[in-house]
């Protein structure tokens, strides 16, 4: 593969990476939030395969592959599921932020990542800055809105979008600083994502069992 | 002699010697006396400011006129500017003011005098050369302006209060001044600027810093920059209407040519941080500010708060320049240091016409209120067009006067991204898209506001008696805006007039040789790929207009037109109460800003005694209060009255306790001079 | 002043004014028939002004010179913008106009005389109009100058004719992720500069929910016409805008007959093809309530910084 293909597939898949982080921020759906980080999900595992590719590396050949099985495939199959179970609460009604007001939030995530991952896309060798490590920026983004959702949302699914949207950006970062973590480490942590999700998932389900809703702010209720 | 000294000297002769003839003349030829004298005195400001900015400058020392630090006098280039343009809108105001004192029963003596001083105390603040000097004139200006704006003091109690925020923040701003630069003097040989010019290379970071950071603080108070703009909005309104047009449109400027003054040229540039300040507040101010305006229904209020808008600009395209500057990019410091400077130009001659034409409108029909006001195209028709064309330039749209600077100020902002992967250009990399959306944000609420000011004051049908009985102003008031309204068109059409010089200014001002701008019909920047011709863009657009008019005279049927009702879904003909106010134009951006000036908003529904079904009447209040005051000055007021508070226990009223604390303090002093000796 | 610039400068008018109501035509034509009905044929929009302007004209009692004019002035602005910017030939007729910013600010100048207009009728439907509009003009403007500052970084200049080249002999650029994020940023822009939905509609005449159309609410005759072809016109230029930015193929750089044909038809199939997406798409938008506006906005405006930051940090 030639050095400006790599380079233009490299941007887009982030870019694709980014997008998708800001539309999960945009919609209210619950549905098409969903859909969006399936989405992530094949650019996240597209970002891998490029870099697989572009260094001739089977076994991250092999992680790309798994990336696209588990992010754009089960995980948001098990969420679609508990969405199912979930009966009318369909849509994220009031965000602790207001929409608009979160995009521009989300505007200053994004450059404040820039400025703090500066430091650390200097820190490669001068003359090798590759593009790989320009990219780094995205996927501290990426990690920013996904805390930011993670924070203002109030149904109990939007937030565990949130944390896989954290997830994702955090094993960009890895693949792009490093150009993998190697096969053993993205198996683990892998596992341990989707044991969370049905942990979440398990949990979410024996809240609306006993309270029959997943708005979280009433969980504070619990306490008194 | 040179220009610059006939054109000084003649300011000042003329200046007090209007003043004292204020004094003995009879009423009847009070106003015409004062008015002539000021337009002399602003027309020789303008001559000696022309001079210094082409070339001749002129140094005075007048050692014996004050006591301890003596006068001196230096008008430069950069100074030059701003005597120029404080010239020309006294000429304006001046030319005015003879019909609009008159009428507003301003020709007592004390108004009278006191107008052509103040405009010689702003004259001299820019050709001030040493310190002493420099808040001499600042506080003279400070001083006369606030008699001025007091002046209507008897008739409306508003003006009172206005008057009480205006002494206290202005003295505050000159405090601040007075502490940045006597730390400054501290390190330097004496306290004539050349001395402080030597002493600002050799200052340390933080004496530098600190200096900087104080005197900013006086400067943009005197600007009205958030969060020091609270006075701004209530005393440039309530002033007596050319004063409010010498206010707004020249009495800020010092501010800004302050802050240029002390942070490019005496200190030599600095460091970053202090730019990128400046470039904050400059941006938040301006987007603040025209919320604030886009809110208002006070015609007056609205344009005060529009200068708080414009100054923003100005700051922000400051503070490029020193990001620029300091990081090693002169050339475009420069453009963004013109784009500045052309917007003061810009916005006296836009804000001068704009107020003349507010205070034209408070003439012929006694009202400031939007919702009162309409429909006075028929009544008052050059008003109108004044209002038009001030409203056409400060909207920033082409062929306006505000266009060509703001265009100006973006070119720079957006060549001022650091080559793509340079090193330390971070800062800049994310404070200019910030910057270019704050302006952008800024020139489009400017359009909505300024389409309300318009379209609901002066189209539409009248919504008060006294908005139907307009009428149009005498000829001195009129010819008055002509001045203001011909300095505008020339100013939109054919900026390259003055953008050399101020080019050559703001290279001079950075210690940069070329001229940044340059060009005789179009405008071209130096260092950067960006031309524009205001001129030819405004002849494209006549002739489109011409080649319009012409299609439709060919192909539209030749049928006479005809009027006929409006749309009135046959319910009779409309009111003027079904008319849109400006309160409810600016509904949905007040909506959209919600969260940033939180307004307050009461709904009484009074319903009927026999059913609660029945409602008898709503009534809806609205405030859109200004959050900035609120949050900040409201908790400082308060601890100061608890202060006050506390402190009347210390005060029985007993003389001998009194006379005691005197005592009490002279005896510590001396223990204290006997300990430390 | 090249002879490249003089032929576009008298090719691309005629082309926009002669083929914008077309345009509209098709978008309408597409919707009916997406939408299951037969639609009135591409000619309509030409039939409605040939009709409208063999009316007379009527002015309502009590509106000014103001309500008059501007209906010249929105189609002159249009006029010198369809002028002035590449659409046909790289070379601008009048090239210090041909900025970016300016072309921008011109378009606005047209929509503010509409809103002086719809205010100086002095009804409620009018102010509500000039309203609306001010205030999505107003909240527009960020996008749009970020959007301008993104495509500008790369080539230096806001010249219009320097963007154009530039994409051109570099052709890479186009998918880059500055661009995608610009495009998609400056199409909701178009979107709601242009009246379509999701942000107006432009078939309604439902009080509570018209923008534009409430503005023009009194006017008639020729006049009325006058409104219809600039808006249409405005809509062309806009989509022949966002074609000649991204998309600038096919674009006359030679003043030869046979490249001047090419860039004709170029922009013809290029505007069309987005003309019919847009109307496609509309099919399948509901209109959204006035304040969700702000959202959609604020959403094109973080796309629009996105685009310039990365343009700086991914180069």
């Amino acid at each position: 593969m030639n050095e400006t293909l790599f380079v233009q597939l490299l941007d887009l898949a982030c870019g694709g990476l980014l997008l998708t982080a800001v539309l999960v921020l945009w919609r209210r759906e619950l549905v098409v939030i969903i859909h969006v980080f399936a989405v992530q999900g094949a650019a996240l595992a597209a970002l891998v395969g490029v870099l697989a590719v572009h260094e001739d590396s089977i076994e991250l050949g092999a992680v790309a592959a798994g990336v696209l099985v588990l992010r754009a495939g089960v995980l948001p199959y098990l969420l679609r599921r508990a969405l199912a179970s979930a009966g009318e609460a369909r849509r994220e009604t009031r965000p602790l932020v207001n929409v608009a007001a979160s995009l521009l939030t989300a505007a200053v995530l994004t450059l404040l990542a820039y400025a703090v991952s500066r430091p650390l896309v200097e820190l490669a060798p001068s003359g090798l800055m590759s593009p790989a490590t320009q990219a780094i920026p995205i996927g501290l983004t990426v990690v920013l809105i996904g805390f930011f959702v993670l924070v203002t949302r109030r149904r109990a699914l939007s937030q565990l979008v949130g944390f896989l949207l954290m997830d994702n950006g955090i094993t960009a970062v890895g693949f792009l600083t490093t150009s993998g973590v190697g096969l053993i480490v993205e198996l683990g942590v892998s596992l341990d994502v989707l044991l969370a999700v049905l942990v979440l998932q398990i949990l979410t389900a024996r809240m609306r069992e006993t309270f029959g809703d997943t708005d979280l702010d009433e969980l504070r209720e619990l306490r008194d | 002699m040179s220009l610059v000294a006939v054109g000084l000297g003649g300011a000042l002769a003329a200046g007090v010697l209007t003043a004292l003839a204020a004094v003995v003349v009879p009423r009847r030829v009070r106003s015409a006396v004062a008015g002539t004298g000021t337009v002399v005195t602003g027309g020789a400001g303008v001559m000696a400011g022309v001079g210094a900015m082409t070339g001749s400058s002129l140094s005075v020392a007048l050692p014996g006129l004050l006591p301890l630090s003596g006068v001196s006098l230096t008008l430069d280039a950069l100074g030059g500017l701003f005597v120029a343009v404080t010239g020309g809108v006294a000429v304006a105001a001046g030319v005015y003011g003879i019909s609009y004192t008159r009428s507003h029963g301003l020709d007592a003596r004390g108004v009278q005098v006191v107008f052509p001083l103040f405009v010689v105390a702003m004259l001299l603040v820019p050709a001030a050369a040493s310190v002493g000097t420099f808040l001499v004139c600042w506080e003279l200006m400070a001083l006369f302006s606030l008699l001025l704006v007091v002046a209507e003091h008897r008739h409306r109690p508003e003006v009172a209060q206005a008057g009480r925020w205006y002494a206290v923040m202005t003295h505050l701003g000159f405090v601040a001044v007075l502490i940045g630069l006597l730390v400054f003097v501290a390190h330097a040989a004496d306290d004539s600027f050349p001395a402080l010019r030597e002493a600002g290379r050799h200052l340390s970071p933080g004496a530098a810093g600190l200096v900087f950071v104080v005197t900013l603080a006086g400067f943009a108070s005197k600007a009205g920059i958030l969060p020091l703009h609270a006075w701004l909005p209530r005393a440039h309104p309530e002033a007596p209407s050319h004063v409010s047009a010498l206010m707004s449109a020249a009495m800020v400027n010092p501010g800004v040519y302050g802050l240029v003054r002390v942070g490019f040229d005496l200190l030599g540039g600095g460091t970053l941080w202090w730019w990128l300040l400046v470039l904050a507040l400059g941006a938040v101010s301006a987007v603040y500010g025209i919320l604030q305006a886009a809110m208002s229904t006070d015609l007056k209020r609205l344009l005060g708060q529009s200068t708080t808008e414009n100054m923003g600009l100005v700051l922000v395209g400051v503070g490029a320049a020193g990001v620029f500057a300091t990081s090693g990019n002169r050339v475009l410091a420069g453009v963004a240091l013109a784009a500045a400077l052309l917007h003061v130009i810009n916005h006296a001659a836009f804000k001068t016409l704009l107020f003349l034409a507010a205070g034209s409108v408070l003439h012929g029909t006694g009202a400031r209120d939007l919702d009162a006001l309409g429909g006075l195209r028929a009544g008052m028709p050059q008003t109108t067009a004044a209002f038009g064309l001030g409203a056409l330039a400060a909207s920033a749209l082409p062929p306006g006067t505000a266009f060509v600077s703001e265009w100006l100020l973006l070119q720079a902002l957006i060549h001022g991204l650091p080559a793509p992967g340079a090193t330390g250009g971070t800062a800049a990399a994310i404070a200019m898209p910030l910057a270019v959306a704050a302006v952008a944000l800024t020139a489009g609420l400017a359009v909505a506001t300024f389409v309300k000011a318009f379209g609901v004051g002066f189209l539409a049908k009248p919504r008060s008696a006294a908005a139907g009985n307009a009428h149009e102003s005498p000829p001195a008031m009129l010819v008055g805006m002509g001045l203001a309204g011909v300095a505008c068109v020339v100013l939109a059409l054919l900026p390259t007039l003055v953008l050399p010089a101020v080019g050559t200014v703001s290279g001079v001002a950075l210690g940069v040789g070329d001229p940044a701008v340059s060009g005789a019909v179009t405008v071209r920047l130096a260092g950067v790929a960006g031309a524009l011709s205001p001129l030819m863009l405004t002849l494209a657009l006549l002739a489109a207009v011409v080649l319009v008019v012409g299609a439709v005279r060919v192909v539209a049927a030749r049928r006479a037109r005809r009027a006929a009702r409006l749309w009135d879904c046959g319910g009779g003909p409309m009111s003027a109460r079904m008319e849109y106010t400006a309160t409810s134009f600016a509904e949905p951006l007040q909506r959209v800003f919600d969260d940033v000036v939180r307004p307050e908003q009461d709904v009484d529904v009074t319903h009927h005694e026999e059913s609660r079904y029945l409602v008898q009447a709503v009534e809806y209040r609205r405030k859109v209060p200004d959050r900035v005051e609120r949050r900040l000055y409201e908790p400082v007021l308060a601890a100061v009255a608890a202060w006050g508070r506390a402190g009347r226990r210390l005060a029985t009223g007993s003389v001998h306790r009194y006379l005691g604390y005197g005592f009490y303090t002279l005896c510590a002093v001396l223990i204290l001079v006997a300990v430390t000796r | 002043m090249s002879a490249l610039g003089i032929v576009g400068g008298v090719v691309q008018p005629v082309l926009i004014v002669a083929g914008s109501p077309l345009l509209v035509g098709v978008m309408r034509q597409v919707r009916a028939r997406l939408e299951g009905r037969a639609g009135p044929g591409v000619g309509q929009p030409w039939r409605d002004l040939r009709k409208l302007f063999g009316k007379e004209r009527i002015s309502p009692r009590g509106t000014s010179e103001v309500f008059r004019v501007a209906p010249l002035v929105l189609v002159a602005t249009t006029l010198v913008v369809a002028v002035v910017t590449p659409f046909v030939t790289t070379d601008s007729a009048v090239d210090p106009v041909a900025d970016l910013f300016a072309v921008v600010a011109l378009l606005a100048l047209g929509a503010v005389t509409l809103a002086l207009a719809g205010l100086d009728t002095g009804t409620a439907f009018g102010g509500m109009g000039s309203s609306r509009e001010m205030t999505i003009l107003a909240l527009v403007e960020p996008t749009l100058l970020v959007s301008i500052f993104a495509l500008s970084v790369r080539v230096g200049s806001t010249n219009l004719g320097a963007i154009v080249s530039a994409t051109l002999h570099d052709p890479v650029r186009v998918i880059s992720p500055v661009s995608l994020l610009a495009a998609v940023a400056l199409i909701i822009v178009i979107v709601a500069e242009t009246g379509r939905l999701p942000v107006d509609n432009p078939s309604t005449h439902l009080e509570l929910t018209m923008v534009h159309e409430a503005m023009v609410l009194e006017y008639a005759g020729p006049d009325l016409a006058l409104v219809e072809l600039a808006s249409a016109m405005r809509m062309s230029v806009f989509l022949g805008l966002l074609a000649n930015l991204f998309l600038p193929w096919g674009i006359a750089s030679t003043a030869t007959p046979i490249a001047l044909l090419v860039g004709v038809l170029a922009l013809i199939i290029k505007v069309g093809l987005l003309g019919v997406l847009l109307a496609a798409g509309e099919v399948f938008l509901a209109k959204l309530r006035l304040f969700r506006v702000p959202e959609l906005l604020a959403g094109s405006f973080l796309l629009s910084l996105l685009a310039v930051a990365a343009s700086f940090f991914l180069a």
